[in-house]
């Protein structure tokens, strides 16, 4: 049973999946609205499912890693609000931020068009494109843990495409990107939804472990808005030949973390 | 304005031509026991030589006659090593990567080892001069329980001219697959003012030197005897097994440094891997 897509009516619920996107599109059991009113359902549609795909609470277990982070704060490379902010505008535009947005925009194209050569092939890239076994772990539990949720909650026809395509571990942007496209979510909504929990989760940990007031955790958090907007940007238009990372440091952190000696994350 | 851009399409010509272009291919088999070379095909300003049989394998010298790389340039190396052969290929010196304010240069290495067969791939440092422009790919190729040992050391300018690397395009693009299976992926991408984002601290944290050595197969027991290292080491030196091999990632302020951890590094988990030449 597939949770009901945005794009979709009742009617083509019964005969199987759609062709992908296709704004402008009804609600689901609204199919004769027109106009405003429909357009405003889709974005609330869309709103409602990201916010709940990508909120703390959705159960892929986002708090307990930390990317490397605790090592970071550990060796004093981020000791306070401004330097989690420097470390982060890194880990977002020249990292695991800006090549996860390539995957999740691939993940989600070949999910909206069925393509299951290019399915695979970002499946299979993403999940071979960590820097480290705690990267490799955190990317892949999610994935994994995002997958088995939305199979069971919000489920559709590219997720089962997925995992009938595709018996590897499953990276996170890629299971989100899937799920995202088969519920007809807007690409660029996903992304940034995406990189915007990612940046939320960063600043979760720093603010646990350097440890961080509530009111600077906020000012990071506005203070990577527009990271997060250019590397959405620059994600949604690099093929995966333009894949690229230079965090060697951020690649350390999460190296080391695996021997540090008291440890409250996953990674 | 015709003149011009016949102007501009010669100057580019002759550009092109005096571009160098060199490629390397090679196979080892195996005879009575002892690896030896195969089919060897050369080209352009690349070469390769085999000095004297060592006991533990052939080893490999690739001399580029051209002496540096400019913008512009494309070198390939394909190695095959069949199976049950061992074969270390370095460089016969470092190689330098000229500044260029036209196109990259690119190079691009193939390896393919077959059952059974150990290949090493350890060239001395690629040095990028200020504005150098490199793009490299390195495809690599195990099959079943054939084994790998790879470091590539990179230099951001020439540290004993006090030259560090401001500006320029370093891309470098790896794949490891076992079995036809993507295993390892990483491209490292460094663009425009280099300078500044190698002293960010997520990246290199003033470092003017990286490198990463990869082994295959390896488990925790090796990245286990490298950690215990750990207190040798002069610059930073990190280590992580999964998927069936180990990643390690060098970065120091100081490019003898690095050379001199990544050695210790690869001695720690193949006593026979060095090759003279980076003794010398």
């Amino acid at each position: 049973m597939t949770t009901p897509m945005i794009t979709v009516t009742p009617t083509s619920i019964v005969m199987g999946r759609s062709k992908g996107p296709s704004l402008p599109l009804p609600l689901p059991g609204s199919q004769s609205d027109t106009g405003s009113d429909a357009a405003s359902s889709i974005h609330h549609a869309a709103l409602y499912r990201l916010m709940t795909w990508l909120s703390p609470s959705f159960p892929v277990g986002a708090f307990s890693w930390s990317s490397g982070i605790e090592w970071a704060v550990e060796a004093g490379d981020v000791s306070d609000a401004k330097m989690l902010e420097s470390w982060l505008t890194a880990m977002l535009a020249e990292g695991p931020g800006f090549c996860d947005g390539i995957f999740l925009c691939h993940a989600w194209r070949a999910g909206a068009a069925a393509d299951d050569a290019a399915l695979i092939e970002v499946a299979e890239l993403a999940a071979a494109f960590t820097p480290t076994r705690e990267r490799h772990l955190e990317t892949t539990a999610q994935g994994r843990a995002f997958a088995d949720i939305a199979g069971t909650t919000w489920n559709c026809d590219t997720l089962e495409q997925l995992k009938r395509i595709w018996t590897g571990p499953i990276a996170y942007p890629v299971a989100v990107g899937t799920v995202a496209a088969g519920h007809s979510v807007p690409l660029d909504l996903s992304l940034h939804a995406f990189l915007h929990a990612q940046a939320a989760n960063w600043i979760s940990a720093g603010v646990r472990l350097v440890p961080l007031g509530q009111t600077d955790s906020q000012r990071v958090m506005a203070a990577l808005e527009p990271v997060v907007t250019s590397t959405a940007q620059r994600a949604l238009d690099a093929s995966l030949d333009q894949l690229g990372s230079a965090t060697f440091r951020a690649d350390l952190a999460s190296m080391h973390h695996e021997t540090q000696y008291t440890r409250l994350f996953r990674s | 304005m015709p003149l011009a851009s016949q102007d501009t399409t010669q100057a580019s010509e002759l550009f092109a031509a005096n571009r160098a272009v060199g490629a390397v291919t090679f196979e080892t088999i195996l005879s009575g026991g002892t690896t030896r070379r195969g089919r060897v095909h050369e080209a352009g300003s690349l070469r390769v030589r085999f000095p004297s049989p060592e006991t533990d394998g052939l080893s490999a010298v690739l001399v580029n006659t051209a002496g540096g790389i400019a913008g512009g340039d494309r070198f390939t190396v394909t190695i095959d090593a069949n199976a049950a052969t061992a074969v270390t290929l370095t460089t016969a010196a470092a190689e330098k990567v000229y500044r260029s304010h036209g196109p990259a240069a690119e190079v691009g290495v193939s390896l393919s080892v077959q059952t059974g067969a150990r290949l090493a791939w350890l060239p001395q440092e690629t040095i990028l001069f200020d504005r150098a422009r490199l793009s490299r790919r390195i495809d690599i190729d195990l099959h079943d329980d054939a084994s790998l040992l790879l470091a590539e050391i990179v230099v951001f300018g020439r540290a004993a001219m006090a030259e560090t690397m401001r500006d320029g395009v370093y891309r470098d693009r790896w794949r490891l697959r076992r079995d036809g299976r993507l295993i390892f992926a990483e491209t490292v991408q460094l663009e425009g003012d280099i300078g500044v984002k190698l002293a960010h601290p997520a990246i290199g944290g003033g470092t003017v030197a990286v490198a990463t050595v990869l082994i295959a197969p390896a488990d925790q027991s090796v990245a286990d005897r490298v950690h215990e290292l750990a207190a040798t080491f002069a610059g930073e030196v990190g280590i992580s097994a999964w998927n069936g091999f180990a990643l390690a990632r060098f970065c120091a302020k100081d490019a003898a440094d690095l050379r001199g951890d990544v050695m210790r590094l690869l001695a720690q988990v193949n006593a026979s891997a060095l090759p003279r030449l980076w003794l010398t």
